[in-house]
């Protein structure tokens, strides 16, 4: 087993389907941002038993995630996604809700709880109140600096998951926009938010993929790694739920063959995983929060800006 | 019925010493301050400590209560200052916490479990569980997601013991409320003030100011190709006139006007036109009428919508200047 975790996150079946594995050790199943989502994992949970049989049959570990915004109507479908992932063995569930991290606790003990980036922990004592509640990996809100995580992970010894790369949330919504474009546009949900669709303001951009606003920028961490792995971090996230199959395939492979690079002590990054990063960065790069700094920043580890 | 049947409480905004005289004189059951570089709002209309002893004793001389709100996300570090913070607030006389951040919740709950603790909008709570969740670390009251419905709102009144505090004039964003980071993804600045508190300023979610990013004039691409000249992250002002009855009717425990930033009078204002209408409903439901309610509101709409504008316009502009201070540095 390699001495670390790098993990993504896939929606549905079609993109699982898609997506070339090989360079993760962990998936996570499902869409967190919309129930409409096409062919969303937690409401066909049929195709989603089918997925962590899949995930776990390729030597991965499978985790389910759960909705970022549950209201009471979404919480007998979270019970169904929840029993399925109990039934068919996977790894882990994560809980971007509080109310969510309950259920787990009172209904599903067996499970094992990882909590999302959306489950705003944002200090230490936030963070032991979830562990206290069960849960055992973290995600601290991405809003963070790295110097704030690490206070948050020495306090109360959590295995922290960071996000490496990829799109950060900047707000979730109970609206989809899109929607009001369908008969202009002659296209229709679910496929509105598979355009891949930039709101752009002079040199500002965000990702919109309807109920759900993304950074434009992707968060980049390649030339930081051998900090963070120097801090003692082990768990990491490329987040791809908006991207295409070869996004997840390509950008994964260089993150993998970085880490691994990282953990024999070689901490170069050759122009050409540079190039790969580039060529799927539609705005460009970021930092998001980790310098502490406009979530659209860039601080380049050495003096060159690649934003 | 009479109205001395409501249990209930208007609950007024205190961006000053003043607003809370004002919104005591004009009938507010309750009024919230924020302790400078603790609350939600920018620091221009949160209080010192001594001017919230001041508060407490209007508050009290008035019959009403005051609530302190702490309802951001502090750093890690900071945690012992808000709990000395809240201890001192406390030895003056305040009534009730609003809280956003868990753990700061779980401790405060711990170290003064006499005190009420509200929570804030920003903990988002959305579903039954959420509640239960948060009655379980200390939370005895919750403020509503802007986005529930009535129906929603009722089942939780009936199914949970808690009380639940609804938004009557206020703004509803686009986004879910604590689950926006488009302010501070554009514009972040790491301030500390003279008693280390982090102020975070663009950062709404850790007590900063909120740009308000998401009114921008934003376009919509595909790849390089526009698709929309113009899109609309809808953030409106809203007011609950119509639902006011229902709400009463419903025995929700606390109706709540925002507006720390607005100018007094105009605070005083619609305090007394919610404090007039809430008690005319009260006294005779069967002859309310609605639309002369209504028609009384406009004016405050005008004057309210134009404040809005203006300081929209203004938080834009600022959201484009650049950070002057490093990470972590001093700019008071």
């Amino acid at each position: 087993m390699p001495p670390f975790e790098l993990n993504t996150d896939i929606s549905n079946r079609r993109d699982l389907q898609a997506s070339d594995l090989t360079p993760y050790d962990a998936i996570y199943l499902g869409n967190p941002y919309c129930r409409v989502y096409e062919a969303n994992f937690l409401e066909h949970v049929d195709e989603l038993a089918e997925a962590i049989q899949q995930v776990k049959g390729e030597g991965r570990k499978a985790y389910v995630t759960t909705y970022a915004a549950p209201r009471n109507a979404f919480l007998g479908q979270i019970r169904r996604a929840l029993e399925v992932a109990e039934r068919e063995g996977a790894d882990a569930v994560e809980a971007h809700n509080l109310g969510v991290l309950r259920i787990c606790r009172t209904e599903f003990p067996g499970l094992q709880v990882f909590v999302g980036g959306f489950a705003n922990v944002y200090t230490d004592v936030g963070a032991q109140v979830l562990l206290d509640q069960g849960a055992t990996r973290i995600t601290p809100n991405y809003e963070l600096s790295l110097e704030e995580i690490g206070l948050l992970a020495k306090h109360t010894g959590a295995e922290i998951e960071l996000l490496l790369h990829g799109k950060i949330p900047l707000g979730i919504s109970d609206y989809c926009h899109l929607l009001e474009h369908e008969k202009a546009w002659g296209i229709q949900c679910p496929s509105l938010c598979q355009q891949d669709l930039f709101l752009r303001q002079g040199d500002w951009a965000m990702k919109s993929v309807g109920k759900g606003v993304l950074s434009g920028r992707d968060v980049c961490m390649l030339e930081h790694l051998s900090a963070l792995w120097a801090t003692g971090y082990r768990t990491f996230r490329l987040t791809a739920l908006s991207e295409r199959p070869a996004y997840r395939a390509e950008v994964g492979a260089v993150y993998r063959t970085a880490l691994a690079a990282v953990a024999a002590g070689d901490a170069r990054c050759p122009e050409a995983w540079w190039e790969t990063i580039k060529r799927h960065s539609r705005i460009g790069l970021c930092n998001g929060f980790y310098f502490g700094q406009s979530g659209q920043a860039y601080v380049p580890a050495r003096q060159e800006v690649r934003a | 019925m009479s109205e001395r049947r409501w249990q209930g409480e208007l609950l007024a905004p205190g961006g000053s010493v003043a607003m809370v005289e004002a919104a005591v004189a004009n009938g507010a059951d309750a009024i919230y301050v924020g302790p400078r570089g603790w609350s939600r709002r920018r620091d221009a209309y949160e209080l010192e400590d001594e001017q919230i002893r001041r508060c407490v004793e209007v508050a009290h001389a008035g019959g009403a209560k005051l609530r302190a709100a702490f309802n951001t996300h502090p750093q890690s570090s900071e945690v012992p200052a808000l709990l000395q913070k809240v201890e001192r607030l406390v030895e003056f006389g305040i009534d009730g916490i609003i809280m956003t951040d868990v753990g700061c919740i779980a401790e405060v709950s711990r170290r003064f479990p006499a005190l009420t603790i509200h929570a804030s909008i920003g903990a988002n709570i959305l579903n039954n569980e959420d509640i239960r969740f948060y009655r379980e670390i200390g939370v005895s009251q919750v403020v509503a997601d802007t986005k529930l419905t009535l129906r929603e709102l009722h089942s939780r009144k009936h199914d949970l013991e808690v009380g639940i505090e609804i938004l009557i004039h206020a703004n509803k964003c686009y986004t879910y409320l604590g689950k926006c980071w488009m302010s501070p993804y554009h514009r972040f600045e790491r301030a500390v003030d003279e008693f280390g508190k982090d102020l975070f300023r663009g950062s709404p979610n850790r007590g900063g100011l909120d740009y308000r990013v998401c009114l921008e004039a934003w376009s919509l691409y595909s790849g390089d190709t526009k698709w929309e000249e113009r899109v609309a992250l809808k953030n409106d002002a809203f007011f609950l006139v119509d639902d006011i009855p229902r709400l009463l009717d419903l025995g929700v425990h606390c109706l709540k006007v925002q507006g720390r930033e607005y100018p007094v009078e105009l605070v005083g204002g619609m305090v007394r036109f919610y404090r007039e209408m809430i008690n005319t409903y009260l006294t005779d439901r069967t002859n309310f009428s609605l639309p002369a309610w209504k028609a009384r509101l406009s004016d405050l709409r005008v004057e309210r919508d134009r404040e809005r504008t203006q300081g929209t316009e203004s938080l834009l502009q600022e959201a484009r200047l650049p950070v002057l201070t490093a990470p972590g540095g001093c700019s008071r």
